[in-house]
């Protein structure tokens, strides 16, 4: 899967569990400041992500922007 | 339809009750614990950020009194979490409840040990994620708990989590009686979670303060504190609860918000109102249910009394008589 891929497919979670327009994610988006998500929205979107990507992530994953969410995924990806 | 009032795990505990005590840090003792179990419930010490040697003081305690199957509740955000496992370990604790994040780095090595582990979960999708990383079982709690809380009712998140998941889901939250647990049975849960209920038993060890307070309290009695700043937590109403709530609205009103000065306000605060009985200035963490108790009473009382009402409530057999 390349970056560009893992990107969007990542990006359509974060619009469809936020209600966003798809201008309004990049990878420079920070989850908490941008799109106000709290701790319980993390856990979905993680949870959602293990699901889309069939990974598996840690619960306390320190991510901040949607650039550390793609590098976690890309990582667990490639293990 | 009957109504299952057990699970898998509870059998293999050899629980006389589905009924779990919450996990609660200096006030789950390890006394308290072993009369949770050797009444017939699962009795869980709460250890909060505790160095190994405190949790295994506890845990040895609590062998004293009974040969029971009981519990450690581990607090996930501790810095010391690699210890207190590796005392959990070595004292063959038959069963792991965590709060505050992922237990999963551990698992393989817990149940390795033939430890059952049960995370409490806040929502659906943490729920699911641990159920996916393969824990035993889910306490779904609800906000009405005291101490720290998430965001939805029993009521609400119960259901949805049982919906959610295949493992035995334990509801947390607002249970203090036998209609709270036939209520937690209604829901689909496979077990009940109290905590408050305990504290004012005859063998709970917090001040005789914490408890006149629990025993004096109404329904509107209990606060959240850090629901602005995070680490929500349910305490007795008292002064130091009042002023903690008024200085994070006038942190937040300051440019640059510290939320680690409001959190330092609560330091030691749970430790003194359990064994000092701080009124003025300790945290009494309690629930909701906290103005439906009435009386201290021994564990075996409490969890005859309920399970003879909760039985009674959803019309099945109360095989424990």
């Amino acid at each position: 899967m390349t970056d560009a891929e893992i990107f969007d497919k990542t990006k359509e979670i974060l619009v469809d569990q936020f209600d966003l327009e798809d201008d309004e994610v990049s990878l420079t988006t920070d989850l908490t400041n941008d799109i106000d998500a709290d701790s319980l929205d993390l856990f979905e979107v993680l949870n959602r992500v293990e699901d889309d990507f069939d990974i598996k992530l840690a619960v306390a994953e320190d991510i901040k922007t949607v650039q550390d969410l793609v590098d976690k995924i890309k990582e667990q990806l490639a293990a | 339809m009957t109504v299952k009032t057990t699970n898998p795990i509870f059998e293999k505990l050899g629980m006389k009750y589905p009924i779990v005590e919450g996990g609660m840090t200096w006030a789950g003792t390890g006394v308290l614990a072993a009369a949770v179990s050797e009444a017939g419930g699962l009795g869980i010490i709460g250890t909060g950020y505790w160095h190994g040697e405190d949790v295994r003081r506890e845990i040895k305690r609590a062998k004293a009194l009974t040969d029971k199957p009981f519990g450690v509740n581990v607090m996930l955000l501790s810095r010391h979490i690699r210890e207190v496992f590796d005392v959990i370990i070595e004292e063959k604790v038959a069963v792991v409840a965590t709060g505050a994040g992922d237990p999963s780095p551990f698992l393989d090595e817990l149940h390795a040990a033939g430890i059952i582990v049960m995370p409490v979960v806040p929502s659906v999708s943490l729920a699911k994620m641990m159920e996916k990383k393969g824990v035993d079982a889910v306490v779904a709690e609800g906000m009405e708990s005291g101490g720290h809380i998430g965001m939805l009712t029993t009521m609400a998140l119960v259901p949805q989590v049982v919906d959610a998941v295949d493992i035995p889901v334990i509801a947390a939250g607002g249970i203090g009686d036998g209609r709270g647990v036939a209520a937690a049975f209604m829901l689909g849960a496979a077990g009940a979670q109290m905590g408050t209920r305990f504290l004012t038993a005859a063998e709970s060890e917090v001040h005789p303060n914490f408890k006149a307070k629990i025993l004096k309290a109404k329904d509107i009695d209990t606060i959240v504190t850090g629901n602005l700043l995070g680490n929500r937590a349910r305490v007795l109403k008292n002064k130091m609860a009042k002023s903690f709530v008024k200085n994070e609205v006038n942190e937040l009103q300051k440019e640059k918000p510290d939320a680690e000065a409001i959190e330092k306000l609560e330091s030691g605060t749970l430790k003194r109102a359990v064994q000092e009985g701080d009124k003025d200035g300790g945290a009494f963490m309690a629930g909701q249910i906290s103005g439906l108790i009435h009386d201290e009473k021994p564990v075996a009382e409490i969890l005859e009394d309920i399970w003879a009402q909760a039985t009674d409530l959803m019309g099945v057999e109360n095989t424990t008589k």
